[in-house]
């Protein structure tokens, strides 16, 4: 639905948007993400068609954006940033508007402004001018004109943005139900969006797509997988015995577990222990368990170390953008070696 | 062409929603009034006097006064076209539809012109009252409106183009203002530069003389050649503007 091939903005000396490529196909929901200024809204416009490109080949519902520029612009659904709307028209008034400015056939017109309307959930205020809505039902009605034409992709650049808690949760739901017969790329910065709504992320920092794929596949890039345990009994003992079986990487300690209500005779240790980035996670943790146990270490407790997306994404896009440095590892105990830019995940 | 009826309705809807066009409007006629009511009293205490000229050459082309008001009245109808567009971010919406930059830049164009062609309408009623004591010559009513509207037409075009270059849109009124105050200033030079090709090119953009002419009944095609000119320059770099922030 949308192919991006070695994308780049500049505007003067700065390089807003520096060799993107990516392709988001048909029926995905699709995060964008990256923290502000990172250059999510600059490529969204140049994807709705509202500025042009410096240097590359932007494709969008199979029509190239330079060369048949009004069918791409006809195919999506373009919600700004901030919403802009015109504040002395009433809801109905302006989607009636975007509606005729958007190709709809005059007989359909109202149909589809009723049912945009529906959907974005504006139907109430639809005799109210848009001045006096509040944030949140501007937001709405921001979507309500993306969905008027009844486009097959939706490009939202930070839907939430600005939103009070209920509000999100609203739109997010929106966006999950109208991802069930569209596709749709939306911008956001806030991560806990793209877990919530998304089936895939790429990841823009500096310009740069600094990582691609699903939630759980970006966490892997960062971190191998991992294993937290809690034991009871010989701290080296633990180690050696830990670091001997199969799959595990490597083995250290770690902060122990809050004390139990039922506390042990003997203080419990932890350990973190890192999974080769080839070995099955289940299979590994029986190993290391049976290892432990064997080796006469006492296991309370063992938990797949879970990183947070903040974190690894704190750390894909923070630091000199240096070009090997990009997205590679953060350690040694992590995944191999990392290309110079785009780590896609192969989904 | 796309998009050039329904962003030109919104932007009528717009120009007349807000106080400022009804304001422009309230202002203009109660100059225009003002001009109509000392050209009536003039030619009421003058009627045995053989002129060569009528309350209709007068009130259209004898005197600047109708044309000092488009000064101010012609960059504050256009400021806001683009320069709010842009300050308030809605030109993302409405570039992103499936519209050419011709179109929108024509649409809002055509909005201001049919807004100033609006404020002109009600001095009809001026030739109406006259034609209750006198003989009105339509056709020459019909030129003096065709030059007013082309006179107004131009320095739309010139307001269009400046509200396209700037985010401003205080700055674009002042931009549109000062060059059709330069080129009225440079119409008046045929006063100063009495003889020789500066009197010739003075003379050529003066309103004052344009309008002379067309209170006259006499539609010059050089006249109208020069004000298509004024006209289509304008527009076209505002177009050229428009792509240039999109495409820069």
């Amino acid at each position: 639905m949308i192919e991006v091939e070695h994308l780049s903005k500049q505007y003067g000396a700065h390089l807003a948007v520096d060799d993107i490529s990516f392709k988001v196909d048909r029926g995905e929901i699709v995060g964008f993400l990256g923290p502000n200024g990172a250059g999510k809204s600059t490529t969204l416009r140049i994807l709705a068609g509202f500025l042009g490109a410096t240097r590359g080949r932007v494709r969008v519902a199979g029509y190239d954006l330079a060369e048949e520029p009004m069918k791409a612009r006809a195919s999506l659904g373009y919600m700004p940033e901030t919403s802009p709307l015109y504040p002395e028209m009433r809801v109905s008034e302006y989607l009636t508007f975007r509606a005729e400015l958007k190709l709809v056939p005059r007989g359909e017109r109202r149909a589809a402004v009723a049912r945009a309307m529906r959907d974005a959930g504006v139907e109430h205020v639809a005799a109210t001018p848009i001045g006096q809505l509040s944030k949140g039902y501007r937001q709405r009605v921001g979507l309500a004109d993306a969905l008027v034409s009844d486009p097959p992709l939706l490009i939202l650049d930070e839907p939430t943005a600005g939103l009070d808690p209920n509000q999100i949760r609203e739109v997010r739901a929106l966006v999950q139900r109208l991802g069930q017969d569209r596709t749709i790329l939306l911008s956001t910065h806030i991560l806990s969006e793209v877990e919530a709504t998304c089936t895939r992320a790429l990841v823009i920092a500096r310009g740069r797509l600094v990582a691609e794929g699903t939630i759980e596949q970006i966490r892997a890039i960062r971190r191998p997988p991992a294993l937290h345990v809690a034991v009871r009994g010989d701290a080296d003992l633990a180690l050696t015995a830990a670091s001997a079986a199969p799959g595990v990487h490597a083995a250290r300690t770690a902060p122990a577990p809050d004390p139990s209500p039922d506390p042990s005779p003997e203080p419990l240790l932890g350990l973190e222990i890192d999974i080769d980035p080839g070995a099955e996670a289940g299979q590994v943790t029986e190993d290391v368990v049976r290892a432990l146990v064997e080796a006469g270490v006492g296991v309370r407790a063992i938990t797949p170390r879970t990183e947070s997306l903040e974190q690894v994404f704190s750390e894909l896009t923070a630091g000199d953008p240096a070009p090997s440095a990009a997205a590679s590892p953060p350690s040694t105990a992590a995944s191999p070696a990392a290309p110079r830019k785009n780590r896609k995940v192969k989904r | 062409m796309r998009g050039f009826w329904p962003i030109f309705k919104r932007e009528l809807f717009s120009l007349f929603v807000t106080p400022l066009a009804w304001v422009l409007l309230t202002a203009f006629l109660l100059v225009q009034g003002l001009h109509f009511f000392l050209i009536v009293t003039h030619f009421a205490n003058q009627a045995d006097l053989a002129v060569d000229a009528g309350p209709v050459q007068s009130f259209f082309g004898q005197t600047i006064l109708p044309y000092l008001p488009l000064l101010l009245i012609c960059p504050l109808l256009t400021m806001r076209l683009f320069a709010e567009e842009r300050r308030s971010g809605t030109i993302e919406a409405l570039l992103t539809a499936p519209v050419g930059t011709t179109g929108v830049v024509l649409a809002k164009y055509m909005a201001a012109l049919v807004t100033y062609v609006i404020m002109w309408a009600p001095t009809l009623l001026y030739l109406v009252l006259i034609q209750q004591t006198g003989e009105v010559d339509w056709r020459v009513v019909a030129a003096s409106y065709l030059g007013v509207t082309l006179v107004g037409a131009g320095y739309l075009a010139i307001g269009t183009m400046t509200s396209a270059m700037t985010q401003s849109q205080v700055l674009a009124a002042v931009l549109s203002a000062m060059a059709l105050v330069a080129l009225f200033m440079l119409g008046i030079g045929e006063f100063i530069f009495t003889d020789g090709p500066l009197n010739a090119l003075c003379a050529h953009v003066s309103v004052w003389t344009q309008m002379n002419d067309f209170s006259r009944g006499i539609v010059d095609l050089r006249r109208i050649t020069f004000d298509a000119t004024l006209i289509l320059v304008p527009l076209f770099v505002a177009v050229r503007a428009v792509d240039a922030w999109r495409w820069g």
